[in-house]
């Protein structure tokens, strides 16, 4: 996309743009905070393109180039080319990174995990150097295609029975996905979390319905054949009823809504099928040989309470599983989610229960800055970076004052309570060298990234080290 | 910064303070400073330091002396006078390099001409910029082609000097000089300057001359000592320009550190087909490979490299067309990385079969060279592999992640313009005016 500048009305354009130029503005303009924030390739500020929007040209020098024209971008020199140029992408089997970043191991004292929630991100991570993973998003697997109806019938059961029925029916899948992992992460830990999303994330989208309803009940008046008419009541039927859960699970405000561990608390049959299926696929791995070490942890607790009556579940249906089983001992390990601001400040009380902290830090900023990522970084985040009300973008680089205050306080509180407790990162700033660095100086055990992220926290692990030699 | 300030019993024996120093006089300046390199740049300047670094290290550099940042922070603060016996120790130097050359400054029969540059402990725009030929005067001049038997070459270099004296030390406006350059083109109905001919460059050196007398009042000096010393003070007037003033105070740059002054021999790459001028990397800086990989030009000079005048030659084909030099400048180049430790970028100037080195600093690289660089740095026994792991910084690794414009590519695409370079990473496709186009395409392009 080309444009003079890029005001708050083009993000949309930005983001499905493939890289933005512009003939204004700074290192801090708008196009140029937005393309950063989402990773699009941007040369701004080419003073000497004269760009005619009336006639859809652009005018250099004496070349006049039109809408439509191919343009060549690199971001990386801040360099225009005209055409279609080929573009390569550089591997991470090249000799010279793998010798560097092997040298980096040898430096840095933090680990570097992996966020993955299918065996072949896993795999992905495991070559680029991780050493577990720090983040497994159990509702990615939910929303397969084989398995999202019989997750909608979960949510959509009038009864127990029937609920209980969908529950059992997902638990063989939730088992594969399991085993995968741990199959492709013999020997390190696997951290997997609960289910985390509000329910109704699983469900159409409740304006959707309405007017997808609308269309039959018209077309209805028309049809001529019963058959047809009956295939439009029976939508409608159907439609309805979601229509109806839809409306009864609507929340004003999903995101601190019912969500996380209120709904692994509401729903605990889904808690222990996601226990079951976790516990079953270890010991079928231990069976085969393979080290596993799985790790489970509770999202979004605020109250060490919450984790008390997870844990009770939790320890039941793992012992179930293991007397089921000849009493094959599984290492596991429990612990939670650190993104809500009353659980930094009540780590004390926290880590008497669980055995290990990973910050999540994208919910942590959201909720200690009372915004949300969404909003923010569409609107009026971009003004305050301009303003110099903050110096960064908070979700981009960890807020060291005031977020990696409370990671301060928990990380202190939780291991006056427990000396042992391990504490991690994984959320995005898990790969952000500046956030890296804090991380390390914060005595933290790992940072868990995404899997492409890896061989750079790699290096800036060591950085962080070696500054402090 | 401090060290530099000067303590009150030195200030009393100014007159036994060293001021000049020859490039080859670089112990004595460390040894006064108890050996630390940060405070001999603070004293020598940046540039001063590193000339004077090479000179030191047996690389061929043009003799030549700085003027301390010392004489400078006394020259300003003592009222634009040179403090103590600065100026005797000048024509010390200047006679140090007479017989170093066996050439004279301002002698006819075989003259000396050097350039005058400052240079800071940093780089700072606002500063003085550079004055070449020093030493041309109407006799030097004759004298000079009846030695090198091209005028035109030499008028060139005279309204040169005529030119660069007006503009950066008396403030004569370079456009008006310009103009006579641009009105000359015209009337000998040529394209460029280098079709210009010897009469064309003596009678517009004339021109020049009553130019500055218009514009200065005062007749251009013909001494070569006139010249060198107006040239030395006005690099220290430099310093406190509002330029440099507004930026240091931007760039939080102490204002007591003074700017030091380069004086050098001047080395000519356009005396003939045994002369050239190039620039050249101590390896590849796309690739990392260990290659002297660089572009220079037979008869020519440092400027018409920059502007790209002429096709440049590869440095490949010097080692066909002069092997010996190319070899010589294969040991320099791994000299200089031996010594700082770093891929090096150098501006070289071959006079006459005779190869100097003007310049050397870190050179500037791909992500994917830095880290081949560090890696084979380390393995050369260079470094260390923890200087290599902090060499290369996190961000870099990304350019291994994510898709670049093919580098073979790029050398024959069309350079339409140049921006800042906000968002790393390459995007080729096509244009689109506003967002909602931008959307609708990339939604069919999904499809």
């Amino acid at each position: 996309m080309v444009r003079p500048e890029t005001k708050p009305d083009d993000v949309h354009g930005m983001l499905a743009a493939n890289g933005i130029l512009t003939s204004r503005g700074g290192r801090t303009s708008h196009a140029a905070l937005v393309a950063r924030q989402f990773g699009k390739p941007a040369v701004v500020g080419v003073s000497e393109l004269e760009i005619d929007m009336d006639a859809r040209q652009m005018v250099i020098d004496d070349l006049i180039i039109k809408e439509g024209d191919w343009l060549s971008l690199d971001g990386t020199n801040g360099i225009v080319y005209l055409g279609q140029l080929p573009t390569v992408v550089p591997d991470m089997s090249n000799p010279y990174l793998l010798k560097l970043l092997s040298w980096a191991d040898k430096f840095r004292t933090l680990e570097v995990w992996a966020n993955a929630d299918y065996p072949q991100d896993a795999v992905r991570a495991r070559g680029y150097g991780a050493q577990g993973i720090g983040l497994c998003r159990t509702e990615h697997m939910f929303f397969e295609t084989n398995r999202l109806p019989i997750v909608q019938r979960m949510i959509m059961a009038k009864y127990a029975a029937e609920r209980n029925e969908a529950i059992a029916e997902l638990l063989p899948h939730q088992r594969s996905d399991f085993e995968g992992l741990f199959r492709a992460m013999d020997g390190q830990p696997v951290i997997i979390r609960l289910l985390d999303p509000p329910l109704h994330e699983f469900l159409p989208a409740y304006e959707d319905l309405v007017s997808e309803l609308d269309d039959p009940k018209v077309q209805l008046q028309h049809f001529r054949t019963m058959s047809e008419s009956d295939r439009a009541l029976e939508e409608i039927r159907i439609k309805s009823a979601y229509l109806e859960r839809v409306e009864a699970l609507r929340e004003s405000n999903p995101m601190l809504g019912t969500r996380g561990v209120r709904l692994g608390i509401l729903l605990s049959e889904l808690t222990k099928m996601q226990v079951r299926a976790i516990f079953e696929a270890a010991i079928a791995c231990i069976k085969e040989g393979i080290d596993v070490h799985p790790e489970i942890m509770i999202p979004l607790v605020s109250h060490v309470n919450e984790l008390k009556v997870q844990q009770t579940t939790l320890e039941a249906e793992a012992k179930k599983v293991i007397e089921e089983n000849n009493g094959i001992k599984v290492p596991y390990k429990f612990g939670t989610m650190i993104e809500i601001p009353r659980a930094a400040l009540t780590a004390g009380e926290i880590a008497e229960v669980a055995q290990f902290f990973s910050f999540g830090t994208n919910d942590l900023t959201q909720t200690a800055f009372g915004i949300s990522r969404d909003d923010a970084e569409r609107g009026f985040l971009v003004d305050y970076q301009q303003m110099g009300i903050l110096p960064d973008n908070p979700f981009a680089t960890i807020d060291q004052e005031g977020v990696g205050k409370l990671m301060e306080i928990a990380t202190t509180h939780g291991r006056a309570t427990n000396p042992n407790l391990h504490i991690g990162i994984c959320g995005e700033h898990g790969g952000e060298p500046k956030s890296i660095a804090f991380c390390h100086n914060l005595g933290l055990n790992y940072v868990s990234c995404s899997p492409f992220r890896v061989p750079i926290a790699r290096l800036a692990a060591a950085h962080a080290a070696l500054a402090n030699e | 910064m401090q060290a530099l300030a000067i303590a009150p019993e030195e200030k009393k024996s100014s007159a036994k303070t060293k001021y000049v120093y020859l490039f080859n006089e670089v112990e004595q300046a460390e040894a006064k400073l108890g050996g630390s390199w940060d405070k001999v740049r603070s004293l020598l300047g940046g540039k001063g330091a590193n000339l004077a670094d090479m000179t030191r290290l047996g690389v061929p550099v043009p003799p030549g002396f700085t003027v301390s940042t010392e004489a400078c922070n006394a020259y300003l603060a003592n009222n634009q006078t040179f403090p103590g016996n600065m100026w005797e120790q000048v024509l010390d130097a200047v006679e140090a390099m007479e017989d170093e050359t066996g050439k004279g400054f301002g002698d006819p029969q075989n003259p000396l001409l050097v350039s005058c540059r400052s240079g800071a402990k940093f780089s700072m725009p606002g500063m003085m910029d550079t004055i070449l030929n020093i030493g041309l005067n109407d006799e030097v001049a004759k004298g000079m082609i009846a030695l090198t038997k091209d005028a035109r070459f030499v008028y060139d270099l005279y309204r040169r000097l005529v030119q660069m004296y007006g503009s950066v030390v008396m403030g004569v406006p370079d456009e008006v000089f310009e103009a006579v350059i641009t009105a000359k083109r015209k009337k000998a109905g040529v394209e460029s300057d280098s079709e210009l001919t010897a009469e064309d460059w003596r009678v517009m050196t004339g021109r020049f001359k009553e130019i500055y007398r218009t514009y200065t009042g005062t007749e251009f000096p013909s001494d070569p000592y006139d010249q060198l010393k107006l040239a030395t003070e006005a690099v220290f007037k430099s310093w406190n320009g509002k330029r440099a003033f507004d930026y240091r105070n931007a760039a939080g740059i102490a204002h007591d550190l003074g700017t030091a002054v380069n004086i050098v021999t001047m080395v000519f790459g356009n005396m003939g087909d045994n002369s050239s001028t190039g620039v050249a990397m101590s390896r590849n800086a796309s690739t990392g490979e260990k290659e002297i990989e660089g572009d220079y030009l037979v008869n020519a000079q440092g400027e018409d490299v920059v502007a790209g005048i002429r096709l440049t030659e590869p440095m490949s084909s010097m080692k066909d067309g002069m092997p010996e030099l190319y070899a010589q400048f294969e040991e320099i180049a791994a000299k200089l990385e031996k010594h700082y430790r770093n891929m090096q970028d150098m501006e070289f100037t071959i006079e006459q079969g005779k190869l100097w080195l003007l310049q050397t600093r870190d050179g500037k690289r791909t992500a994917q060279a830095e880290v081949r660089i560090a890696v084979d740095m380390v393995d050369e026994g260079l470094i260390t592999e923890k200087e290599a792991v902090i060499r290369v910084k996190p961000e870099q690794v990304d350019f291994f992640l994510h898709p670049q414009l093919d580098s073979e590519a790029i050398k024959t695409a069309r350079t339409i313009a140049k921006g800042l370079n906000v968002s790393p990473g390459a995007a080729v496709g096509v244009i689109a005016f506003d967002a909602d186009l931008a959307e609708r395409w990339a939604k069919q392009d999904g499809l």
